[in-house]
Protein backbone atom coordinates (compact mmCIF):
# COMPACT_ATOMS: atom_id res chain seq x y z
CA UNK A 1 0.00 0.00 0.00
CA UNK A 2 1.48 3.11 -0.53
CA UNK A 3 2.19 5.67 1.63
CA UNK A 4 -0.01 8.82 1.35
CA UNK A 5 -0.32 12.55 2.94
CA UNK A 6 -2.62 15.28 2.19
CA UNK A 7 -1.72 19.18 1.88
CA UNK A 8 -3.31 21.22 4.44
CA UNK A 9 -1.03 24.60 3.63
CA UNK A 10 1.18 24.36 0.74
CA UNK A 11 3.44 27.24 2.17
CA UNK A 12 4.77 30.04 -0.23
CA UNK A 13 5.71 27.92 -3.07
CA UNK A 14 5.78 24.42 -3.15
CA UNK A 15 6.89 21.94 -6.09
CA UNK A 16 8.09 18.17 -6.75
CA UNK A 17 11.84 18.10 -7.55
CA UNK A 18 14.50 15.64 -8.84
CA UNK A 19 17.92 16.13 -9.61
CA UNK A 20 16.58 17.94 -12.76
CA UNK A 21 15.81 17.21 -16.63
CA UNK A 22 19.49 17.09 -18.99
CA UNK A 23 18.32 15.14 -21.69
CA UNK A 24 16.14 18.08 -23.66
CA UNK A 25 18.62 21.01 -22.64
CA UNK A 26 19.65 20.89 -26.84
CA UNK A 27 15.52 22.04 -27.27
CA UNK A 28 15.91 24.21 -24.51
CA UNK A 29 13.83 22.93 -21.55
CA UNK A 30 15.92 24.09 -18.37
CA UNK A 31 17.31 21.16 -16.19
CA UNK A 32 15.33 22.49 -13.12
CA UNK A 33 15.35 20.28 -10.17
CA UNK A 34 15.92 20.72 -6.56
CA UNK A 35 17.76 23.94 -6.06
CA UNK A 36 20.13 22.57 -3.19
CA UNK A 37 20.44 19.25 -4.66
CA UNK A 38 22.50 17.99 -1.06
CA UNK A 39 19.61 18.91 0.66
CA UNK A 40 17.71 17.00 -1.67
CA UNK A 41 19.60 14.08 -1.76
CA UNK A 42 20.40 13.46 2.16
CA UNK A 43 16.65 13.65 2.80
CA UNK A 44 16.49 10.76 0.47
CA UNK A 45 19.26 8.89 1.53
CA UNK A 46 18.08 9.16 4.80
CA UNK A 47 14.65 7.38 4.10
CA UNK A 48 16.44 4.81 2.17
CA UNK A 49 15.68 6.22 -1.45
CA UNK A 50 17.63 6.73 -4.30
CA UNK A 51 19.39 9.93 -4.79
CA UNK A 52 17.09 10.79 -8.10
CA UNK A 53 13.86 10.22 -6.17
CA UNK A 54 11.16 13.00 -6.25
CA UNK A 55 10.91 15.43 -3.01
CA UNK A 56 8.64 18.03 -2.31
CA UNK A 57 10.72 21.74 -2.26
CA UNK A 58 9.15 23.93 0.01
CA UNK A 59 9.85 27.38 0.59
CA UNK A 60 10.08 29.17 3.68
CA UNK A 61 8.05 27.79 6.55
CA UNK A 62 4.58 28.60 7.09
CA UNK A 63 3.32 25.43 5.70
CA UNK A 64 1.69 21.83 7.14
CA UNK A 65 0.30 18.60 5.63
CA UNK A 66 -1.16 15.77 7.29
CA UNK A 67 -0.32 12.26 7.06
CA UNK A 68 -3.12 9.94 5.58
CA UNK A 69 -1.47 6.54 5.74
CA UNK A 70 1.55 5.68 8.46
CA UNK A 71 4.42 7.11 6.35
CA UNK A 72 8.58 7.27 6.71
CA UNK A 73 9.78 10.67 5.42
CA UNK A 74 12.71 12.57 6.11
CA UNK A 75 13.29 16.33 5.34
CA UNK A 76 16.67 18.31 5.14
CA UNK A 77 17.51 21.86 4.24
CA UNK A 78 17.38 25.23 6.15
CA UNK A 79 14.22 26.78 4.85
CA UNK A 80 12.13 25.40 7.66
CA UNK A 81 12.05 22.70 10.69
CA UNK A 82 9.29 19.85 10.83
CA UNK A 83 7.44 20.20 13.89
CA UNK A 84 5.11 17.42 15.29
CA UNK A 85 3.51 16.73 18.41
CA UNK A 86 4.72 19.96 19.90
CA UNK A 87 8.55 19.13 19.20
CA UNK A 88 11.16 20.39 16.31
CA UNK A 89 12.22 16.99 13.97
CA UNK A 90 15.49 16.34 13.60
CA UNK A 91 16.68 16.64 10.09
CA UNK A 92 18.28 14.47 7.85
CA UNK A 93 16.99 11.47 9.83
CA UNK A 94 13.99 9.04 8.78
CA UNK A 95 11.36 9.95 10.92
CA UNK A 96 7.93 7.78 11.67
CA UNK A 97 4.65 8.90 11.37
CA UNK A 98 1.27 7.33 12.59
CA UNK A 99 -1.94 8.06 9.86
CA UNK A 100 -3.60 10.89 10.88
CA UNK A 101 -0.50 12.70 12.32
CA UNK A 102 -0.51 16.50 11.15
CA UNK A 103 3.24 17.87 10.84
CA UNK A 104 3.81 21.72 10.29
CA UNK A 105 6.97 23.62 8.69
CA UNK A 106 8.19 25.90 11.48
CA UNK A 107 10.35 28.90 10.42
CA UNK A 108 14.11 28.50 10.33
CA UNK A 109 16.19 31.74 10.05
CA UNK A 110 19.21 30.07 8.28
CA UNK A 111 18.05 29.43 4.77
CA UNK A 112 14.98 29.24 2.20
CA UNK A 113 14.58 25.85 1.08
CA UNK A 114 13.79 22.70 2.62
CA UNK A 115 13.06 19.23 1.03
CA UNK A 116 10.77 16.52 2.08
CA UNK A 117 11.76 12.70 1.16
CA UNK A 118 9.41 9.71 1.35
CA UNK A 119 9.99 6.47 1.24
CA UNK A 120 9.62 4.97 -2.22
CA UNK A 121 9.77 8.94 -3.85
CA UNK A 122 6.73 11.08 -4.40
CA UNK A 123 4.83 9.05 -7.15
CA UNK A 124 4.39 11.72 -9.93
CA UNK A 125 4.38 11.04 -13.73
CA UNK A 126 8.13 11.11 -15.33
CA UNK A 127 7.42 14.05 -17.99
CA UNK A 128 10.88 13.59 -20.71
CA UNK A 129 12.66 11.36 -18.18
CA UNK A 130 12.50 13.77 -14.59
CA UNK A 131 9.37 14.05 -12.14
CA UNK A 132 10.88 18.17 -11.58
CA UNK A 133 8.51 20.72 -12.06
CA UNK A 134 8.91 23.61 -14.22
CA UNK A 135 6.38 26.50 -13.48
CA UNK A 136 7.14 28.43 -16.38
CA UNK A 137 5.70 25.84 -19.08
CA UNK A 138 3.56 24.10 -16.65
CA UNK A 139 5.04 20.87 -16.91
CA UNK A 140 6.76 18.19 -14.75
CA UNK A 141 6.07 17.26 -11.29
CA UNK A 142 2.63 17.24 -9.62
CA UNK A 143 0.95 18.74 -12.53
CA UNK A 144 3.30 20.75 -13.55
CA UNK A 145 2.16 23.09 -10.64
CA UNK A 146 2.82 25.10 -7.38
CA UNK A 147 1.21 22.20 -4.90
CA UNK A 148 -2.12 23.63 -3.67
CA UNK A 149 -4.60 23.31 -0.35
CA UNK A 150 -5.87 19.09 -0.43
CA UNK A 151 -3.62 18.37 -2.86
CA UNK A 152 -2.83 14.40 -2.27
CA UNK A 153 0.50 12.87 -2.79
CA UNK A 154 1.36 9.41 -2.81
CA UNK A 155 4.69 7.75 -2.27
CA UNK A 156 6.14 5.42 -4.54
CA UNK A 157 4.89 1.11 -4.67
CA UNK A 158 8.21 0.41 -4.74
CA UNK A 159 9.96 1.11 -1.37
CA UNK A 160 13.76 -0.05 -0.99
CA UNK A 161 14.91 -3.24 1.13
CA UNK A 162 16.68 -0.26 3.68
CA UNK A 163 13.52 1.86 3.46
CA UNK A 164 11.34 -0.80 4.61
CA UNK A 165 14.15 -2.37 7.07
CA UNK A 166 13.92 1.03 8.96
CA UNK A 167 10.07 1.37 8.94
CA UNK A 168 10.12 -2.07 10.44
CA UNK A 169 12.87 -1.02 13.11
CA UNK A 170 11.05 2.33 14.16
CA UNK A 171 8.06 0.48 14.51
CA UNK A 172 8.81 -2.38 15.88
CA UNK A 173 10.32 -0.18 18.93
CA UNK A 174 7.51 2.22 18.60
CA UNK A 175 10.28 5.14 17.73
CA UNK A 176 9.56 7.89 15.61
CA UNK A 177 13.53 8.23 14.75
CA UNK A 178 16.66 6.00 15.06
CA UNK A 179 19.25 7.37 17.37
CA UNK A 180 21.52 7.92 13.89
CA UNK A 181 21.79 11.09 11.50
CA UNK A 182 23.73 12.06 8.37
CA UNK A 183 25.66 14.40 9.46
CA UNK A 184 24.96 17.61 6.61
CA UNK A 185 27.20 20.15 8.76
CA UNK A 186 30.30 18.07 7.90
CA UNK A 187 29.51 18.21 4.49
CA UNK A 188 29.31 22.05 4.61
CA UNK A 189 31.93 24.96 4.78
CA UNK A 190 31.76 26.52 7.86
CA UNK A 191 32.08 30.05 6.11
CA UNK A 192 28.94 29.89 4.11
CA UNK A 193 28.95 33.27 2.69
CA UNK A 194 32.01 32.68 0.99
CA UNK A 195 31.44 31.05 -2.46
CA UNK A 196 34.01 29.64 -4.41
CA UNK A 197 33.94 30.35 -7.62
CA UNK A 198 36.07 29.01 -11.13
CA UNK A 199 36.84 31.95 -12.92
CA UNK A 200 34.53 32.10 -16.99
CA UNK A 201 35.77 31.69 -20.17
CA UNK A 202 34.76 35.62 -20.78
CA UNK A 203 36.84 37.01 -17.82
CA UNK A 204 39.22 38.75 -20.25
CA UNK A 205 36.91 40.80 -21.47
CA UNK A 206 36.61 42.56 -18.09
CA UNK A 207 39.36 44.91 -16.59
CA UNK A 208 41.68 44.39 -14.30
CA UNK A 209 39.92 46.63 -11.08
CA UNK A 210 36.90 44.54 -11.84
CA UNK A 211 37.95 41.28 -12.01
CA UNK A 212 40.02 42.17 -8.74
CA UNK A 213 36.53 43.87 -7.04
CA UNK A 214 34.87 40.49 -7.87
CA UNK A 215 37.05 38.69 -5.83
CA UNK A 216 37.19 40.96 -3.13
CA UNK A 217 34.03 42.78 -2.70
CA UNK A 218 30.84 41.94 -1.18
CA UNK A 219 27.32 41.28 -3.32
CA UNK A 220 24.06 41.27 -1.79
CA UNK A 221 21.34 39.14 -2.48
CA UNK A 222 18.53 41.56 -4.04
CA UNK A 223 14.58 40.52 -4.61
CA UNK A 224 14.93 39.42 -7.89
CA UNK A 225 16.00 36.28 -6.98
CA UNK A 226 14.05 33.14 -7.82
CA UNK A 227 14.50 29.71 -8.75
CA UNK A 228 16.11 31.02 -12.04
CA UNK A 229 18.85 33.21 -11.12
CA UNK A 230 19.78 35.31 -8.24
CA UNK A 231 20.46 38.95 -9.11
CA UNK A 232 23.29 40.36 -6.53
CA UNK A 233 23.93 44.10 -5.68
CA UNK A 234 27.43 45.43 -5.36
CA UNK A 235 29.97 47.28 -7.05
CA UNK A 236 29.14 46.77 -10.99
CA UNK A 237 31.67 45.57 -13.25
CA UNK A 238 33.23 47.41 -16.11
CA UNK A 239 33.72 46.08 -19.58
CA UNK A 240 36.80 46.41 -21.64
CA UNK A 241 35.45 44.45 -24.55
CA UNK A 242 32.55 45.63 -25.59
CA UNK A 243 31.15 43.00 -28.49
CA UNK A 244 28.35 40.67 -27.78
CA UNK A 245 28.44 37.23 -27.01
CA UNK A 246 26.87 34.69 -29.51
CA UNK A 247 23.91 33.19 -27.23
CA UNK A 248 25.98 30.03 -25.94
CA UNK A 249 24.54 27.16 -23.54
CA UNK A 250 24.73 28.19 -20.19
CA UNK A 251 23.98 25.75 -17.10
CA UNK A 252 23.33 26.49 -13.19
CA UNK A 253 26.16 28.48 -11.19
CA UNK A 254 27.24 30.45 -14.14
CA UNK A 255 27.48 34.01 -13.11
CA UNK A 256 26.23 35.91 -15.39
CA UNK A 257 27.68 39.82 -15.99
CA UNK A 258 24.40 42.06 -17.55
CA UNK A 259 24.87 44.80 -19.96
CA UNK A 260 24.60 47.54 -16.58
CA UNK A 261 27.60 45.68 -15.24
CA UNK A 262 25.12 43.60 -12.17
CA UNK A 263 25.95 40.33 -11.62
CA UNK A 264 23.58 37.39 -11.85
CA UNK A 265 24.26 33.74 -10.86
CA UNK A 266 21.98 31.09 -12.62
CA UNK A 267 19.68 28.57 -10.83
CA UNK A 268 18.34 25.55 -11.65
CA UNK A 269 15.43 27.09 -14.10
CA UNK A 270 17.87 29.10 -15.66
CA UNK A 271 17.51 29.42 -19.51
CA UNK A 272 19.22 26.71 -21.52
CA UNK A 273 21.63 29.74 -23.81
CA UNK A 274 22.25 33.19 -22.77
CA UNK A 275 24.41 36.05 -24.13
CA UNK A 276 25.75 37.82 -21.40
CA UNK A 277 29.52 37.48 -20.78
CA UNK A 278 30.17 34.68 -18.20
CA UNK A 279 32.82 35.67 -15.37
CA UNK A 280 32.52 32.81 -13.61
CA UNK A 281 30.86 29.80 -12.16
CA UNK A 282 30.08 28.74 -9.01
CA UNK A 283 31.79 25.50 -7.95
CA UNK A 284 29.57 22.61 -7.42
CA UNK A 285 29.52 21.92 -4.03
CA UNK A 286 28.99 25.43 -3.06
CA UNK A 287 25.54 25.79 -5.17
CA UNK A 288 24.07 24.25 -2.29
CA UNK A 289 24.94 27.10 -0.25
CA UNK A 290 23.38 29.49 -2.94
CA UNK A 291 20.41 27.48 -2.97
CA UNK A 292 19.46 28.53 0.52
CA UNK A 293 20.66 32.06 0.06
CA UNK A 294 17.95 34.87 0.81
CA UNK A 295 17.16 38.83 -0.54
CA UNK A 296 19.83 40.92 1.92
CA UNK A 297 22.18 38.23 2.06
CA UNK A 298 25.88 38.73 1.98
CA UNK A 299 28.31 37.16 -0.10
CA UNK A 300 31.63 37.43 -1.37
CA UNK A 301 33.63 35.32 -3.71
CA UNK A 302 37.15 33.06 -3.51
CA UNK A 303 38.79 31.53 -6.81
CA UNK A 304 39.82 28.46 -7.10
CA UNK A 305 40.76 26.48 -10.15
CA UNK A 306 38.79 24.07 -11.83
CA UNK A 307 41.15 21.30 -11.62
CA UNK A 308 40.40 22.03 -7.76
CA UNK A 309 36.86 22.70 -7.74
CA UNK A 310 36.72 18.73 -9.86
CA UNK A 311 38.26 17.33 -7.12
CA UNK A 312 36.39 19.16 -4.55
CA UNK A 313 33.15 17.51 -6.50
CA UNK A 314 34.73 13.75 -6.73
CA UNK A 315 35.76 14.13 -3.09
CA UNK A 316 31.87 15.56 -2.05
CA UNK A 317 30.09 12.25 -4.27
CA UNK A 318 32.96 9.64 -2.50
CA UNK A 319 31.76 11.18 0.84
CA UNK A 320 27.84 11.04 -0.47
CA UNK A 321 28.28 7.38 -1.72
CA UNK A 322 29.99 6.49 1.87
CA UNK A 323 26.60 7.29 3.48
CA UNK A 324 24.66 5.53 1.27
CA UNK A 325 26.98 2.67 1.74
CA UNK A 326 26.77 2.92 5.80
CA UNK A 327 22.87 3.18 5.62
CA UNK A 328 22.99 -0.21 3.77
CA UNK A 329 25.28 -2.37 5.98
CA UNK A 330 23.01 -1.09 8.84
CA UNK A 331 20.17 -2.33 7.87
CA UNK A 332 20.82 -5.13 4.64
CA UNK A 333 22.19 -8.22 5.51
CA UNK A 334 24.18 -9.52 3.42
CA UNK B 1 43.72 17.27 -33.61
CA UNK B 2 45.52 18.24 -36.57
CA UNK B 3 45.78 21.81 -36.47
CA UNK B 4 46.13 22.79 -39.96
CA UNK B 5 43.72 20.10 -41.08
CA UNK B 6 40.95 21.39 -38.88
CA UNK B 7 37.62 20.03 -37.88
CA UNK B 8 36.77 16.99 -40.54
CA UNK B 9 39.70 18.52 -42.67
CA UNK B 10 37.50 22.05 -43.49
CA UNK B 11 40.44 24.05 -41.85
CA UNK B 12 38.44 25.22 -38.93
CA UNK B 13 39.85 24.64 -35.96
CA UNK B 14 38.11 23.74 -32.90
CA UNK B 15 38.60 25.62 -29.62
CA UNK B 16 37.31 23.30 -25.88
CA UNK B 17 36.60 25.31 -22.87
CA UNK B 18 35.22 23.99 -19.11
CA UNK B 19 31.95 25.53 -18.63
CA UNK B 20 31.40 23.82 -15.40
CA UNK B 21 32.35 20.61 -13.47
CA UNK B 22 30.05 18.96 -15.58
CA UNK B 23 30.00 20.41 -19.08
CA UNK B 24 32.57 22.03 -21.68
CA UNK B 25 31.74 23.85 -24.82
CA UNK B 26 33.35 23.88 -28.42
CA UNK B 27 33.69 26.83 -30.22
CA UNK B 28 33.47 26.34 -33.61
CA UNK B 29 33.91 29.93 -35.04
CA UNK B 30 32.96 33.30 -34.08
CA UNK B 31 30.14 34.32 -36.25
CA UNK B 32 26.46 33.12 -37.21
CA UNK B 33 26.80 31.34 -40.64
CA UNK B 34 25.48 29.11 -42.78
CA UNK B 35 28.65 26.04 -43.35
CA UNK B 36 29.25 26.64 -39.80
CA UNK B 37 25.68 25.32 -38.14
CA UNK B 38 26.33 22.63 -40.68
CA UNK B 39 29.53 22.21 -39.32
CA UNK B 40 28.20 22.37 -35.69
CA UNK B 41 25.18 20.05 -36.73
CA UNK B 42 27.48 17.25 -38.14
CA UNK B 43 29.90 17.16 -35.44
CA UNK B 44 26.83 17.12 -32.64
CA UNK B 45 25.68 13.80 -34.65
CA UNK B 46 29.16 12.17 -35.25
CA UNK B 47 29.46 12.40 -31.54
CA UNK B 48 25.76 11.23 -30.26
CA UNK B 49 26.26 8.37 -32.39
CA UNK B 50 29.87 7.81 -31.29
CA UNK B 51 29.80 8.59 -27.32
CA UNK B 52 32.16 8.22 -25.09
CA UNK B 53 31.44 7.08 -21.38
CA UNK B 54 29.66 9.45 -19.01
CA UNK B 55 27.95 11.70 -21.94
CA UNK B 56 24.85 12.80 -20.85
CA UNK B 57 23.80 15.74 -23.74
CA UNK B 58 24.60 18.08 -26.23
CA UNK B 59 23.50 21.77 -26.55
CA UNK B 60 24.29 23.42 -30.29
CA UNK B 61 24.31 26.78 -30.73
CA UNK B 62 25.31 29.85 -33.37
CA UNK B 63 28.92 29.21 -32.52
CA UNK B 64 29.12 26.67 -30.47
CA UNK B 65 28.38 23.07 -29.48
CA UNK B 66 28.02 22.22 -25.43
CA UNK B 67 28.93 19.12 -24.03
CA UNK B 68 27.24 18.03 -20.84
CA UNK B 69 28.67 14.75 -18.92
CA UNK B 70 28.59 12.74 -15.76
CA UNK B 71 31.96 13.49 -14.03
CA UNK B 72 31.96 10.13 -12.46
CA UNK B 73 31.66 8.13 -15.54
CA UNK B 74 34.55 9.80 -17.22
CA UNK B 75 36.78 9.92 -14.71
CA UNK B 76 36.14 6.10 -14.37
CA UNK B 77 36.64 5.98 -18.31
CA UNK B 78 39.93 4.55 -20.03
CA UNK B 79 40.18 8.05 -22.17
CA UNK B 80 43.53 9.69 -21.64
CA UNK B 81 43.91 12.52 -19.13
CA UNK B 82 44.08 13.44 -15.30
CA UNK B 83 40.77 15.58 -15.28
CA UNK B 84 37.39 15.49 -16.98
CA UNK B 85 38.35 18.16 -19.11
CA UNK B 86 41.58 16.24 -21.10
CA UNK B 87 39.51 13.15 -21.11
CA UNK B 88 36.38 14.47 -22.52
CA UNK B 89 38.64 17.07 -24.82
CA UNK B 90 40.75 14.08 -26.23
CA UNK B 91 37.52 12.19 -26.94
CA UNK B 92 36.15 15.50 -28.81
CA UNK B 93 39.33 15.60 -30.38
CA UNK B 94 38.67 12.33 -32.19
CA UNK B 95 35.18 13.25 -33.39
CA UNK B 96 36.46 16.16 -35.02
CA UNK B 97 39.22 13.62 -37.14
CA UNK B 98 36.66 11.41 -38.02
CA UNK B 99 35.63 11.37 -41.68
CA UNK B 100 32.86 13.51 -41.91
CA UNK B 101 29.20 11.89 -42.97
CA UNK B 102 26.27 13.94 -43.98
CA UNK B 103 24.01 14.15 -41.23
CA UNK B 104 22.05 10.69 -40.86
CA UNK B 105 19.18 13.25 -38.81
CA UNK B 106 18.53 14.75 -41.84
CA UNK B 107 16.86 18.24 -41.49
CA UNK B 108 13.45 18.93 -41.86
CA UNK B 109 11.22 21.33 -44.05
CA UNK B 110 8.49 22.54 -41.73
CA UNK B 111 5.91 24.99 -43.40
CA UNK B 112 4.79 27.13 -40.48
CA UNK B 113 0.91 28.56 -41.17
CA UNK B 114 0.71 32.19 -39.81
CA UNK B 115 -1.99 34.59 -39.11
CA UNK B 116 -0.77 38.16 -39.68
CA UNK B 117 -4.00 40.13 -39.05
CA UNK B 118 -3.95 43.05 -36.62
CA UNK B 119 -5.06 41.58 -33.34
CA UNK B 120 -2.22 39.48 -33.30
CA UNK B 121 0.68 41.10 -35.13
CA UNK B 122 0.61 44.29 -33.17
CA UNK B 123 3.91 45.07 -34.29
CA UNK B 124 3.53 44.67 -37.78
CA UNK B 125 3.22 48.09 -38.52
CA UNK B 126 6.68 49.10 -36.22
CA UNK B 127 8.54 46.50 -38.72
CA UNK B 128 6.24 48.28 -42.02
CA UNK B 129 7.57 51.83 -40.58
CA UNK B 130 10.66 50.91 -39.85
CA UNK B 131 11.74 49.41 -42.85
CA UNK B 132 9.82 52.03 -45.39
CA UNK B 133 7.30 49.09 -46.66
CA UNK B 134 3.51 47.96 -46.33
CA UNK B 135 2.12 46.11 -44.31
CA UNK B 136 1.10 43.73 -46.98
CA UNK B 137 4.76 44.27 -48.38
CA UNK B 138 5.83 43.20 -45.03
CA UNK B 139 3.68 39.88 -44.97
CA UNK B 140 5.11 39.14 -48.43
CA UNK B 141 8.61 39.21 -47.77
CA UNK B 142 7.99 37.77 -44.81
CA UNK B 143 6.46 34.87 -46.12
CA UNK B 144 8.60 34.21 -49.59
CA UNK B 145 11.71 33.35 -47.44
CA UNK B 146 13.34 30.27 -46.70
CA UNK B 147 14.58 30.35 -42.64
CA UNK B 148 17.28 28.00 -41.30
CA UNK B 149 16.89 27.18 -37.18
CA UNK B 150 20.30 28.19 -35.78
CA UNK B 151 19.13 26.99 -32.15
CA UNK B 152 16.67 26.17 -29.82
CA UNK B 153 16.61 28.75 -26.78
CA UNK B 154 15.49 30.78 -24.42
CA UNK B 155 12.20 28.87 -23.28
CA UNK B 156 11.33 25.46 -24.60
CA UNK B 157 11.20 24.88 -27.94
CA UNK B 158 11.80 28.66 -29.26
CA UNK B 159 13.68 28.15 -32.28
CA UNK B 160 16.04 31.15 -33.37
CA UNK B 161 15.77 31.57 -37.08
CA UNK B 162 18.29 33.38 -39.69
CA UNK B 163 18.46 34.08 -43.45
CA UNK B 164 15.80 36.44 -43.27
CA UNK B 165 15.51 38.94 -46.08
CA UNK B 166 17.17 42.10 -44.52
CA UNK B 167 14.72 44.28 -45.93
CA UNK B 168 12.51 43.58 -42.60
CA UNK B 169 15.70 43.93 -40.22
CA UNK B 170 14.15 45.48 -36.89
CA UNK B 171 15.65 45.95 -33.75
CA UNK B 172 14.23 44.94 -30.67
CA UNK B 173 12.18 46.53 -28.23
CA UNK B 174 13.41 48.75 -25.69
CA UNK B 175 11.52 47.85 -22.99
CA UNK B 176 10.14 43.92 -23.76
CA UNK B 177 6.59 43.31 -23.73
CA UNK B 178 5.36 41.38 -20.03
CA UNK B 179 3.45 38.86 -21.99
CA UNK B 180 3.50 37.68 -25.20
CA UNK B 181 1.20 35.39 -26.38
CA UNK B 182 2.32 31.68 -27.20
CA UNK B 183 2.37 31.18 -30.97
CA UNK B 184 3.61 34.87 -31.67
CA UNK B 185 6.15 35.44 -34.70
CA UNK B 186 8.18 38.14 -33.93
CA UNK B 187 11.43 39.77 -35.27
CA UNK B 188 14.46 40.84 -33.31
CA UNK B 189 17.51 42.50 -35.84
CA UNK B 190 17.91 40.40 -38.64
CA UNK B 191 16.18 37.10 -36.87
CA UNK B 192 12.63 35.58 -36.76
CA UNK B 193 11.21 33.38 -33.97
CA UNK B 194 7.92 32.00 -32.76
CA UNK B 195 7.06 32.49 -28.94
CA UNK B 196 5.95 28.99 -27.73
CA UNK B 197 4.70 29.64 -24.75
CA UNK B 198 3.18 32.93 -23.14
CA UNK B 199 6.10 34.85 -21.77
CA UNK B 200 7.62 38.46 -21.60
CA UNK B 201 9.60 39.65 -24.44
CA UNK B 202 11.17 41.94 -26.25
CA UNK B 203 10.86 40.68 -30.14
CA UNK B 204 8.52 42.96 -32.74
CA UNK B 205 5.44 40.52 -33.13
CA UNK B 206 4.20 40.04 -36.74
CA UNK B 207 1.69 37.10 -36.54
CA UNK B 208 0.68 34.59 -34.60
CA UNK B 209 0.57 30.51 -35.96
CA UNK B 210 -1.96 28.24 -34.66
CA UNK B 211 0.51 25.52 -33.76
CA UNK B 212 2.07 24.23 -30.77
CA UNK B 213 5.68 24.77 -30.92
CA UNK B 214 6.42 22.69 -27.73
CA UNK B 215 4.63 19.67 -26.43
CA UNK B 216 5.66 17.69 -24.04
CA UNK B 217 3.29 14.51 -24.97
CA UNK B 218 5.82 14.10 -28.47
CA UNK B 219 8.59 12.12 -29.12
CA UNK B 220 10.26 15.54 -29.98
CA UNK B 221 8.44 18.02 -27.62
CA UNK B 222 9.97 20.91 -29.54
CA UNK B 223 8.73 21.18 -33.57
CA UNK B 224 11.37 22.61 -34.60
CA UNK B 225 15.17 21.44 -34.21
CA UNK B 226 18.50 22.95 -35.37
CA UNK B 227 19.29 22.82 -38.85
CA UNK B 228 15.51 22.51 -39.75
CA UNK B 229 14.41 24.69 -42.75
CA UNK B 230 11.43 26.62 -42.41
CA UNK B 231 8.51 29.00 -44.35
CA UNK B 232 5.91 30.64 -43.65
CA UNK B 233 2.44 30.66 -44.53
CA UNK B 234 0.13 33.36 -44.31
CA UNK B 235 -3.64 32.01 -42.73
CA UNK B 236 -6.50 34.24 -42.22
CA UNK B 237 -8.56 34.40 -39.26
CA UNK B 238 -10.98 31.44 -39.93
CA UNK B 239 -8.28 28.79 -41.01
CA UNK B 240 -6.39 30.37 -37.74
CA UNK B 241 -9.71 29.05 -35.52
CA UNK B 242 -9.94 25.97 -37.98
CA UNK B 243 -6.67 24.61 -36.58
CA UNK B 244 -7.45 24.36 -32.74
CA UNK B 245 -4.11 23.56 -31.58
CA UNK B 246 -3.44 25.87 -28.67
Amino acid sequence: MSMKISIIKPGLLSTVQDLGRYRYLSQAVPVSGAMDELAHRLANKAVGNDDNDATIEFTYADASFKAETDILVAYSGDGAFLFYNDQVMPAEKPLFFPAGSVIKLIHNAIGVRTYLAIAGGWDVPDVMESKSTYLTADFGGFKGRILQKADVLIGGTTISEASQEILKELIHRSLTYPNWRISRESLLPEKRQNIRVVLGNEIGWFDAASIISFLTNSYTVDRRSNRMGYHLSGKPLVRKVKKELLSTAVTPGIIQVTGSGDLIILMADCQTTGGYPRIAHVAAVDLPLCAQLKPGNTIHFSEISSDEAEELFLEREQDLSLITTAISLKYIKT
Amino acid sequence: MNEQLGCFETGIPIEIYGLSEKSVTITFGTAIDNDLLGLITDFNQLLLQNPFSGLISTVPAYTTLTVFFDPLSVMLSDLPGEVCFEKVSAHLNKIAQIKREKSKVIADNVVIPVCYDDDFGWDLSIVARTNKLTETEVIDIHTAGEYVVFMIGFVPGFAYMGGMDTRLSTPRKEVPNAKIPAGSVGIAGNQTGIYPMETPGGWQVIGRTPLKMFNVTRSQPSLLKGGDLVTFKAIGIDEFNACAEL
